[in-house]
């Protein structure tokens, strides 16, 4: 991942996503505000019900994950320059967004 | 005729013991001087005290020194605006071989990386290869560069990665002949620079366009640098 994710191509996915996730939040936060007060599950799951809100959240938690992993791996490289200590916090990050990345998954699907 | 206190950086590797802050007093400042000028008075006093310089009028570069916090030229610092103290430091993130002195090694390592110098693939032309006053002007603001060291000294991410990111003045000087219409390796340069380190290290922090010296902006050159790359590849 990092081999194919690195130098122009990953700091072009950080802007990307930057900007997707700017306009989906000015979006999500406008739909929040047209719901009536107080807001119940329901509103949230019929929101969900519609393919349109559907994919532009799963979009949304995909270009959260891509965002958290160029953000957080060029931390590592700038900081962590022993190599192994380097692989195994890399690899634990790759776990990690892996198991949020699932764990949208199986919250979306329950919803859905 | 002002009295400044001076905090000045002291370390001789040869005597070994820690670094430490030596105190000098110097009366009779008057208004106008230089911190260089009070330096040299101070190597009067304590000839120990090592320090570079040269030109003394903010040309060659050689006096990027950290004072009050700040990474600048001692020979074009006015002590009028530094207040009645002043603390000086060799630039931070490079080794001190003694006192104010730093090894820059690395520094020109980055720098000869780039290749800063024309290249070109044609066959020598007769006459001199001409250059439009437009094309000209692409170059202000990039070539005044003195490669004094206060931009890639002042930059937490070269203080991190000195042996691999490039650094704000190299990326300066890799841009200055980016622009330029007369050289020829432009895919070349932008080939070489594309890795996770030599370029992609700089988060646009922007320490290096504070500190210049000669009013340069090298993130906004890197940013440029950036764009080249983008278009190449879209």
């Amino acid at each position: 991942m990092s081999r194919q994710l690195s130098g122009l191509k990953a700091w072009l996915w950080q802007r990307l996503t930057a900007v997707y996730m700017a306009l989906f939040t000015g979006y999500f936060l406008l739909t929040l505000a047209t719901l009536p007060a107080p807001l119940h599950y329901y509103h949230w799951h019929d929101w969900l019900s519609a393919t349109g809100p559907a994919v532009a959240l799963a979009l949304f938690y995909v270009a959260l994950l891509l965002h958290a992993w160029v953000g957080i791996r060029d931390v590592v490289l700038d900081y962590v320059h022993n190599a192994a200590l380097r692989a195994a916090l890399l690899g634990l990050l790759v776990i990690a967004l892996f198991a949020a990345g699932l764990w949208v998954v199986k919250i979306l699907l329950m919803v859905v | 005729m002002a009295t400044v206190k001076f905090s000045i950086y002291r370390y001789n590797p040869e005597q070994g013991g820690a670094p430490v802050m030596q105190q000098y007093t110097l009366d009779q400042i008057e208004p106008g001087m230089m911190v260089l000028d009070a330096l040299k008075r101070i190597k009067v006093l304590d000839e120990s005290l090592s320090f570079r310089y040269s030109c003394g009028e903010g040309v060659c570069g050689s006096d990027g020194l950290n004072i009050n916090g700040i990474n600048r030229l001692s020979c074009i610092t006015q002590l009028d605006g530094l207040g009645g103290r002043v603390e000086i430091r060799p630039l931070p993130g490079l080794p001190v071989i003694r006192d104010l002195v730093i090894d820059l090694s690395l520094f020109y390592q980055q720098y000869r990386a780039v290749k800063p110098y024309l290249v070109r693939t044609d066959p020598e032309p007769e006459v001199e290869v001409l250059q439009s006053p437009q094309q000209r002007g692409k170059l202000d603001g990039l070539y005044e560069c003195v490669l004094c060291g206060c931009c890639s000294t002042a930059c937490p991410s070269f203080w991190w990665n000195p042996d691999k990111f490039r650094g704000p003045a190299a990326l300066l000087q890799s841009y200055r002949f980016l622009a330029d219409s007369r050289d020829q390796i432009t895919e070349q340069r932008l080939d070489e620079l594309e890795d996770s380190y030599k370029l992609f290290r700089c988060h646009s922090i922007m320490n290096c366009a504070q500190v210049c010296p000669k009013g340069l902006n090298p993130t906004e050159a890197i940013g440029r640098i950036k764009q080249m790359m983008l278009g190449k590849m879209i």
